[in-house]
């Protein structure tokens, strides 16, 4: 459905008619013209500022460098930006998987199997969509003590995972409400468990909203600040969003670095997003609404 | 029924079970308990101590909390007037006026900032924003508008409005974006057939577009509102609230009461503010979204 | 079930971590020795011919793991402290040390964290002060009057101990010594005809001067997270107040702040500002501005003599600049109520988690950490001074650094770092108050009026 974007405009049957059109449209492309400088400019002037010496940030914050110092990057690097994106890929990927697992077993049970309580369970699960995270920054923060998880990356993936079940079941939920019952009933005169349906049946037929609802994922838990900000506490732990703005303060009289590391810091999901435009662009606009 | 056990439909509930357990652990749970720690006091270096109401009475009586939710209203305003509508205008222009790659190009360029993280986001408008070697300042400079020059995160005047408009450049290739996939869902033919009736573009794009992506538009706006009084990531970065706390936010101010001021007691009661507005906006959202989520 | 699995899990392999560094046959840390006297420094070491500390006495074997929270992240100041961990676990073979290195900034909200989580590590930073007494107070700093003792104690000059002595108890082993100056360029003010100001009112009239020769905001001053105003506050609060009332102020139980100096004090940096610093200070950093002051852009800059490296040329300043600074204390405005003698500034220092199953190692880091060869070796490499006697020589330091260790010797009384003196309610009404102040939005006497609310209420809650 929302896969199609590349779709012919009108404008191919409704060229150029009038003066005033004209106008207009030199006025738009302007405009977009402007905006396209306004989003890539600072960019590449971070990307440029990244290769100067402190010294000639400062005298030259414009220009090109004199001589592009690649070493900002490497000392970005050792001073900890590659600690930190690991750090992220381990809190995201392993609560993606829980997000997922846990909130498509939830989904599959509430729409394709009879359950007890099915409403009241649907209604607790998606009712958490309400609940803002920073409502519960300051029990959490004693909670995660009492359980002896505060500072660990357990903190991050439970969490992750536990605020963003609501929304990866309403997602999913819709998807599978939809599914036919064909197939289903065909693993089960098979001899099919439930189990194996689960996995064999539905989850294959779930694949394009399970791939748009990791991907959603994925981006939340890749830029969450708060709870990685208030839960961990060592360094070595820190998730990118907050183990940047620590050296930030490290490097206070080496800007160049830190451009550095915001460039480093920012190539994975850039990648990721040119690479699977249209499945991002997909989950986005589907799971949009109760982001 | 074949392949299930005798015990009927009970075992099902283990399936439903970690998502339950882990929301009333650690979702629901807390949010009551966050009601309860509203109601006492105490810090890193203290006991708790009840202290009834205080705490509402101190949040009532301060400025900073005041000023917080003032500059979320300013977020919320203007991210609904430059995201939603200058993204709906955005997407209808580049849905008409351009065609074939220059479409594709445009579309990932305007969508890429929305993909890098706030905190790097931050961090690169401090730069640009930094009254000696920033962006912002030296284009003034260099078109002759000097006087305008800023201390930008520095000054109480410019502090938040300058954090606003960041998030604007980071947020509305991302709306634009969903307004476009909106667009597509809206049949070419009711274009074709107004434009047979002599109907300009600004005219389709009113009496056409407009209404076929209201819901679109309604839903947008409440997200865009709701999303503004979370609003901690980019503050936290860029000013930490300052400068004497001008630029703080509700989650920004909870987060210092609790961490830099030591004052635990009182952040759960900012806390309860927040989930107050955040749950009347997911209320209006559920209403306006009644029975009508999926039907583009 | 998943979670408890999970968890189950994750204590065993938290206990694992916690246990990894078992064994028994260590031997405790070899201390060095202090040597004899060096020649050049203005303090005499006591001389000590035999070893001193434990190594001497029938010392139990060392082993277990500790951490360290400190504030010296800075990539230039980091590689230090490792290296000091790295030779203690030399030594120490069954020992582990843990550095987590922080911020200036980040260390403040993490310690609150850390202490509301009681999950401070064994070691930890903190400023002098009442921000150290908060600690004492809540039972969270180890009483360390028994464990500094003999040669080690002696070791140290005595203004540095006292800075975190409380109650004639320390609590704290201080790591730098540290003072405030006005850091001028001698060219800039010799090629301009100007007078190096010897009073607050010349300065005033020096960056008026300045002005008229087109070097605009003549102070470079960056006020971004607070602190660098606060600085000017500190020594301008113990020039306006007299000593005595400030003491009883300090104290959070006694505080009132109703002296007429404070508000003359925050009028004399009113002043200051109006004439000298840079302007839209909130906005810049306090690192940002000193680079104008290293390229000689401005004359004058205000920072620690731990900062002065930077303007030397072994720490990357050009010429015009290494060859051509020069230092002073902050003018004193002249009929000033207070001690014009005073200097403000305050050593770095740790504190000991008294809840810590490691003291002894913890204490036993601490001596290392403070032997006379580390202090050199923190001279040499970092150019911060040391509180330990004898450890800044005309072979391992600048001139500039050899005059702090007389300047200090010389003042009548230290003023340690206003916004970690006080209660930290007192310390944020300062702290968002002068930035207010900066900003236009308030007064003097609005940001007088907001201490002593914050004091009243500090006392109530006592």
């Amino acid at each position: 459905m929302s896969g199609n974007i590349s779709r012919p405009s009108y404008a191919a049957e409704r060229s150029g008619s009038g003066v005033g059109s004209a106008i207009g449209r030199v006025i738009a492309y302007i405009v977009l013209t402007l905006l396209v400088v306004m989003i890539v400019y600072p960019m590449a002037w971070a990307v440029l500022n990244g290769f100067k010496t402190n010294l000639e940030l400062f005298s030259n914050p414009w220009g090109l460098p004199a001589s592009w110092h690649w070493d900002n990057f490497v000392t970005a690097w050792n001073l900890g930006v590659v600690r930190y994106l690991m750090n992220s890929v381990i809190v995201t990927v392993a609560s993606t998987v829980a997000v997922i697992l846990f909130s498509a077993m939830s989904a599959y049970a509430l729409t394709r199997r009879k359950i007890p309580f099915a409403n009241a369970i649907t209604v607790m699960l998606l009712g958490g969509m309400m609940l803002a995270p920073a409502v519960a920054l300051v029990p959490l923060f004693r909670l995660l003590q009492a359980l002896h998880i505060f500072n660990t990356y357990w903190a991050l993936i439970i969490l992750y995972t536990a605020f963003r079940i609501p929304f990866t079941v309403f997602l999913i939920r819709a998807y599978m409400i939809t599914l036919s019952k064909e197939m289903e009933d065909a693993a089960i005169v098979d001899g099919a468990n439930t189990w194996q349906i689960f996995w064999l049946v539905i989850m294959p037929l779930s694949r394009p909203i399970i791939v748009s609802a990791a991907l959603l994922h994925a981006l939340f838990a890749w830029n969450e600040f708060a709870f990685a900000l208030v839960f961990i506490n060592s360094n070595d732990l820190k998730t990118l969003p907050v183990g940047l703005l620590q050296m930030q303060g490290r490097v206070l009289s080496d800007w160049p670095v830190l451009f550095a590391a915001l460039v480093i810091a920012s190539i994975p999901m850039i990648l990721l997003f040119l690479a699977g435009q249209r499945q991002f662009i997909r989950g986005l606009s589907e799971g949009f609404g109760k982001g | 029924m074949t392949g299930r056990s005798r015990l009927g439909r009970w075992p099902m509930l283990l399936w439903v079970a970690p998502a339950l357990a882990l929301l009333v652990v650690f979702v629901y749970y807390p949010v009551v308990e966050n009601f309860r720690l509203s109601l006492f006091k105490w810090s890193a270096f203290s006991k708790e101590q009840f202290v009834g109401l205080d705490n509402y009475a101190h949040m009532v009586a301060d400025p900073v909390f005041w000023g917080a939710l003032f500059n979320n209203v300013a977020y919320a305003v203007v991210s609904v007037v430059c995201q939603v509508f200058g993204g709906l205008v955005l997407a209808a222009v580049l849905e008409e006026l351009v065609r074939g790659r220059l479409k594709g190009i445009l579309r990932t360029i305007y969508f890429i900032p929305a993909v890098l993280s706030l905190t790097v986001v931050g961090l690169l408008f401090t730069f640009i924003y930094n009254p000696q070697i920033g962006l912002v300042n030296g284009f003034l400079g260099a078109v002759g508008l000097s006087q305008f020059q800023h201390s930008w995160l520095g000054e109480s005047a410019t502090a938040i409005w300058s954090i606003i408009a960041m998030s604007q450049w980071q947020n509305v290739g991302y709306m634009m974006v969903l307004f476009i996939v909106a667009m597509q869902r809206v049949p070419r033919e009711l274009y074709e057939a107004a434009y047979i009736d002599g109907a300009s573009r600004i005219e389709a794009f009113r009496r056409i577009t407009i209404p076929l992506v209201r819901e679109m538009t309604l839903l947008a706006m409440i997200i865009t509102i709701s999303g503004a009084f979370l609003v901690l990531n980019e503050v936290w970065v860029m000013t930490a609230g300052g400068p004497d706390n001008a630029s703080q936010t509700l989650a920004s101010w909870l987060y210092k009461s609790a961490f830099f001021n030591d004052k635990m007691g009182y952040a759960a009661t900012i806390a309860v503010a927040i989930f107050i507005i955040t749950m009347a906006a997911s209320i209006v959202q559920l209403f306006l979204n009644r029975g009508k989520s999926v039907q583009y | 079930m998943t979670i408890g699995k999970r968890l189950a899990g994750l204590l065993a392999t938290a206990a694992l971590i916690v246990t990894a560094c078992g064994g028994s046959s260590a031997t405790a840390a070899p201390p060095a020795a202090s040597t004899g006297a060096s020649s050049g420094a203005s303090t005499v070491p006591s001389a000590v011919p035999s070893s001193a500390g434990s190594a001497s006495s029938a010392a139990p074997a060392l082993s277990g793991s500790i951490t360290v929270l400190d504030k010296y992240g800075d990539p230039r100041y980091a590689p230090y402290f490792d290296g000091v961990a790295a030779a203690y676990m030399a030594a120490n073979p069954n020992v582990k040390v843990t550095i987590d290195h922080e911020t200036d900034q980040g260390v403040k909200d993490k310690l609150t964290a850390m202490a509301a989580s009681n999950s401070l590590p064994d070691i930890y930073f903190s400023w002098a002060g009442d921000y150290t007494k908060k600690f004492v107070r809540a039972g969270m700093a180890l009483d360390l009057t028994a464990k500094v003792t003999g040669d080690w104690l002696n070791s140290f000059g005595s203004a540095a101990l006292s800075a975190y002595t409380y109650d004639g108890k320390l609590y704290g082993v201080p790591i730098t010594l540290d003072a405030k100056y006005l850091a001028y360029n001698k060219k800039m003010f010799s090629d301009n005809g100007i007078a190096v100001p010897t009073t607050l009112e010349e300065l005033l009239s020096a960056c008026d001067a300045f002005t008229a020769k087109g070097i605009k905001q003549p102070i470079a001053f960056g006020n971004q997270f607070g602190w660098p105003a606060i600085h000017y506050m500190t020594q301008l609060n113990a020039y306006d107040v007299p000593a005595a009332t400030l003491a009883t102020d300090y104290n959070p139980a006694t505080g009132a702040f109703t002296d007429p100096g404070y508000l003359k004090a925050l009028q004399d940096f009113a002043d200051i500002n109006q004439h000298c610093l840079t302007q839209g200070s909130n906005g810049i950093s306090h690192e940002n501005a000193q680079a104008n002051f290293i390229n000689s852009k401005v004359p004058m800059h205000y920072l620690e003599s731990v900062e002065f490296s930077v303007l030397t040329k072994a720490g990357g300043a050009p010429d015009e600049i290494a060859n051509n600074w020069g230092f002073m204390k902050l003018p004193a405005p002249s009929g000033a109520a207070g001690d014009t003698g005073a200097l403000e500034g305050a050593p770095d220092g740790f504190l000991v988690n008294a809840n810590s199953p490691h003291v002894d190692i913890a204490v036993d880091f601490l001596k290392f950490l403070t032997s006379l060869d580390n202090a050199q070796k923190l001279t040499k490499d970092l150019g911060w001074l040391s509180p330990i006697k004898g450890s800044a020589t005309a072979d391992n330091t600048f001139p500039q650094n050899i005059q702090v260790v007389d300047d200090i010797s010389k003042a009548s009384s230290m003023a340690i770092w206003l916004d970690t003196v006080t209660q930290s309610d007192v310390a944020k009404a300062y702290l968002d108050g002068v930035q207010g102040m900066l900003d236009g939005k308030k007064t003097p006497a609005d940001v007088v009026a907001g201490v002593q609310a914050a004091a009243a209420s500090a006392k109530s809650s006592q």
